[in-house]
């Protein structure tokens, strides 16, 4: 069998290291982007199994925008091929603080949240978990 | 010209002025009956005057018949409500004054005809029917009672009907002497319309007053209901010209650049006029004097050189204007223009009106302005707290998360003193993270929770849940933490936000179990009292100096003995307790002791059971 393909979007290198060498040591191959466009870009070229994805990158909903694009309903999206890749939410501020950006927040295309600071443990449960229900 | 439909508050005063006329027409009728009762003895037994007695009993037996009548038709039509009140009682007017009118006919004949000392009883109806009627139906009554007067007179000339000759001294023949019936009844004939004319033109002006004053209170209550600006303009627009009885009127707002005016709200003009842009005011000179201060009526809009749209007006069918400026604190805010379908329709008190109106827009606007800037200033505020909680959080959840990769031992073994020093920075991150959350909570807490709506929340649920997540730390120290609730559950309500509660007791109730040396106790009672509810936290902590106890709720203020104890906090805790509380209309109480423990006491209001 492959090694499952796991792309990282973050804008924090140090994030990304984290997550990389957590993953990898679990035996996943894994990318990192370092905006929503480039994450969506990788998207397309790599194939990715699982997307390990930031909100607040080159803007502050930049990573609810990234999963929106590649959860579009729209028949014709561009990224209709990639719709059924389990989405894991890194967050910063949910849980510790009253601020929301937006109703629909409650409401996002994705598969699971994760607060920062990342608990490796945390991460690769949640991975093994999604790609496991995901096969 | 274009009525328009009239608000509430006008069917409310027309309904109540015609119930009151009612009331005072069968009151005056009373009065005229019995009066004709009594002046009719007096005349033939007193001063043995040659009337005809018996006809006049009869008449003024008669007049009370039929008024008791009518009080027993008004009591019936007064449970009616709106138009179809005004309908019958309005009938009812008509119905009474014609049998006044027969009355007086045949009381005019009885006391001598065109010689009757009675004519001048005709000039008061007719001030009563204009009083009450409005429109033309005095002159019609004016004109019925020179046609009953020559009736009278020509059946009594012709001898169909009996002369009765009442006034001693005066020529029993005069009444058929046509130089006299000509002067009289010329005479006659132009008082009562001079007189019905004027009183109907003081009468219209009332109205009209009337009618207006109805609007502009309408208009107050509407812009002190709502604080939607659209709504509060486009009912401010159709107000005017509902009491202008004008065809159409518009409010335009000067942009941030103050040179062009904007259509913001209008009543009555058509789509295709709406759509002609913006009015630039280099253009509009008549929105140039009005914005300098001065209402400006234009008589005829096709010629006049201070219009930027003559044509669009003429295909409008608008003959004049009206133009009136809002100003609010000493800034020119817009513009409010009403629009006649008649030529030269305004003067100089339609304008002082229409000012009153503009006046009226001016609050609103400043109110909804005022409003609009602490909501953006809101907006703002929360929209910057999010960004630097990021900007603060990023860096340290960085922080984090790295050093997890070495206490995990994922990039090489530590050895026990290095493993000692990470676990040192963890927990130093732990706590500069918990403080930035801290903060950011209480400098975002007002911005935030203005904007969410509160809600009657079940104290004791909702308890519980606060609960839960404080019962493992408790655990964990050994601590028994209680919850008593005192009164029924359902009764035990209050109006908040459950993030606000949660705030407020996730505080409270951590301090306790943070501060409670392991073995002892937090306890917490809920129970209403008189209006409010009452919950108490006590614990059996180290207690809170009394020196300290003042300070409480300042931003970073730690009790001494807090700190020499070694535990961690950031003194930001109790500050958000207290702005939560002030938030949702409570009260914040703490006793404490040294050594033996502290009592947390907060009061909110009980919020109002349902029906």
């Amino acid at each position: 069998m492959a090694k499952s393909k796991i792309l990282v979007i973050d804008d924090d290198p140090d994030i990304g290291l984290v997550t990389r060498l957590t993953l990898e040591r679990e035996g996943f191959e894994v990318i990192i982007a370092t905006s929503g466009s480039e994450g969506l870009a990788r998207v397309k070229s790599d194939r990715p199994d699982l997307i390990v994805l930031d909100v607040m990158m080159e803007s502050t909903t930049a990573g609810f925008q990234t999963a929106l694009a590649l959860r579009s309903r729209d028949p014709n999206s561009e990224y209709r091929d990639y719709a059924q890749i389990p989405i894991i939410l890194l967050t910063s501020i949910h849980s510790t603080t009253p601020l929301r950006f937006g109703p629909d927040e409650d409401y996002l295309p994705v598969e699971e949240f994760i607060d920062k600071p990342v608990d490796p443990d945390v991460l690769v449960a949640k991975v093994k978990s999604l790609l496991g229900s995901a096969r | 010209m274009g009525q328009a439909t009239p608000p509430n508050l006008l069917d409310t005063s027309l309904h109540y002025s015609f119930a009151s006329n009612n009331t005072r027409l069968l009151r005056i009728r009373w009065t005229a009956g019995g009066g004709m009762l009594l002046a009719t003895l007096v005349s033939t037994r007193v001063l043995a005057l040659p009337l005809p007695e018996t006809p006049l009993l009869l008449l003024g037996i008669l007049i009370l018949a039929y008024n008791s009548l009518i009080v027993w038709r008004t009591r019936q039509i007064e449970a009616l409500k709106g138009p179809e009140y005004i309908r019958r009682i309005q009938r009812l007017f008509v119905l009474q004054i014609g049998l006044d009118w027969l009355s007086l006919l045949l009381f005019l004949h009885l006391t001598g005809g065109i010689t009757s000392p009675g004519v001048p009883f005709f000039f008061l109806h007719v001030i009563v029917v204009t009083v009450i009627l409005p429109g033309q139906s005095p002159y019609v009554y004016c004109a019925v009672a020179v046609g009953v007067i020559g009736l009278v007179e020509l059946l009594e000339v012709t001898g169909l009907l009996s002369h009765y000759t009442v006034l001693p001294g005066i020529d029993p023949d005069l009444y058929a002497n046509p130089v006299y019936a000509l002067a009289q009844g010329g005479f006659f004939a132009i008082t009562i319309f001079a007189t019905a004319y004027l009183a109907s033109s003081i009468m219209d002006r009332l109205r009209e007053r009337e009618r207006q004053i109805a609007i502009l209170l309408q208009t107050t209550q509407d812009i002190t209901s709502t604080l939607d600006l659209p709504d509060v303009l486009q009912r401010l627009s159709r107000n005017a010209a509902g009491a202008l009885a004008a065809q159409a009127a518009s409010i335009r707002l000067l942009d941030d650049s103050g040179e062009v005016l904007t259509m913001t709200a209008a009543h009555g003009l058509s789509q295709k006029y709406l759509e002609k842009g913006p009015v630039d005011l280099v253009n509009s000179e008549m929105d140039r004097e009005a914005l300098a201060g001065h209402p400006v009526i234009i008589r005829d809009p096709s010629r006049d050189p201070r219009i930027q749209y003559p044509q669009e007006m003429a295909a409008e069918g608008i003959q004049s204007i009206l133009a009136v400026p809002i100003l609010g604190q000493g800034r020119r805010l817009g513009v409010l223009r009403v629009y006649s379908a008649s030529p030269d329709d305004f003067d100089q008190e339609d304008a002082d009106f229409a000012l009153a109106i503009a006046r009226q827009g001016a609050t609103a606007l400043s109110n909804a302005l005022a409003h609009d800037a602490l909501h953006r200033a809101d907006q703002e505020r929360a929209q910057f707290v999010r960004i630097v909680t990021h900007e603060l959080r990023a860096p340290v959840t960085g922080a984090q998360s790295l050093i997890s990769l070495l206490t995990r031992n994922m990039v090489g073994e530590l050895t026990p003193q290095q493993m000692d020093i990470v676990g040192r920075l963890e927990r130093r991150m732990a706590a500069l993270l918990d403080l930035i959350g801290d903060l950011l909570t209480f400098a975002a807490g007002k911005a935030v929770e203005r904007n969410q709506p509160l809600v009657t929340l079940p104290l004791c649920q909702t308890m519980d849940l606060i609960m839960d997540r404080q019962r493992p730390q408790a655990v964990e120290k050994g601590l028994t933490l209680t919850l008593n609730c005192h009164s029924p559950e359902h009764i035990l309500t209050v109006n908040a936000t459950e993030e606000g509660l949660g705030r407020i007791f996730d505080n409270v109730i951590g301090n306790a179990v943070k501060y409670t040396p392991a073995g002892g106790s937090v306890t917490v009672d809920i129970r209403a009292e008189g209006g409010r509810v009452i919950v108490t936290v006590a614990d059996t902590g180290i207690g809170i100096p009394p020196e300290a106890l003042a300070h409480l709720g300042e931003e970073f203020y730690r009790a001494p003995n807090a700190k020499s104890a070694g535990i961690t906090g950031t003194g930001l805790g109790m500050a958000i307790v207290k702005q939560m509380v002030t938030r949702f209309g409570g009260k914040l109480r703490v006793e404490s002791t040294v050594g033996v423990g502290s009592t947390f006491t907060i009061a909110l209001p009980l919020a109002t059971p349902p029906g």
